[in-house]
């Protein structure tokens, strides 16, 4: 009970932080953060596909979560944080050659990282996970 | 490893799904299991053969000819 709630919460967290942080942007006209929009659209997706995956499982008289997706988590994050360290080198080294502001700068390589999360997931998903 | 849950449970006229809530887990793990796309914890392992009524080893078969990465 105390799950469901905590994600209820995180989740209009979110998404009310969503629809400002669009809104604000279109208003601004910050093509810029409208650009950014579907990223956090993909991610806030994703998130929103794996609680309904997770509600399906309880109604069918399954564990929300068990060792695989358990398992598949764990390798996903494990390597989308290697590829992350990448990323972050990416974008240090790109940072004195661009016209892009820090926060912009920080902003694009936190988005990568949940792109690089979402995309790992999938490879993981896709290829399976035999560990020999 | 390769596994003989698919056959097994074809011959009980078992279910994916009947199979994944008599184990514990989703119904999806049952179908990784099934394609060799994932190798179970040992309980997962010793629950799936304990309800086929088998020994570990007779549901998953190791092939001790392949050398395993790391080792």
């Amino acid at each position: 009970m105390k799950k469901a709630v905590m994600g209820l919460v995180i989740g209009a967290v979110v998404l009310v932080g969503l629809a400002l942080w669009v809104f604000k942007g279109r208003i601004a006209g910050n093509a810029q953060e409208v650009v950014t929009a579907p990223i956090v659209l993909l991610v806030v997706g994703f998130a929103v596909y794996l609680s309904i995956s997770r509600l399906r499982s309880r109604r069918r008289g399954e564990p929300g979560e068990d060792e695989l997706s358990k398992s598949v988590m764990t390798r996903a994050s494990s390597l989308a944080y290697y590829i992350s360290i990448y990323l972050w080198l990416f974008v240090g080294y790109i940072s004195d050659k661009t016209m892009l502001e820090t926060h912009s700068l920080v902003g694009a390589g936190i988005a990568g990282m949940a792109v690089v999360f979402v995309l790992c997931w999938l490879g993981v998903k896709l290829f399976g996970m035999k560990n020999e | 490893m390769n596994n003989r849950i698919r056959e097994l449970r074809s011959r009980e006229g078992l279910s994916q799904l009947e199979l994944a809530q008599k184990a514990g887990v989703r119904r999806e793990t049952i179908v990784f299991l099934e394609k060799g796309k994932y190798n179970p914890s040992l309980r997962l392992a010793h629950d799936i053969a304990k309800h086929f009524g088998l020994p570990i080893e007779e549901v998953f078969l190791f092939d001790d000819n392949v050398i395993k990465s790391g080792a």
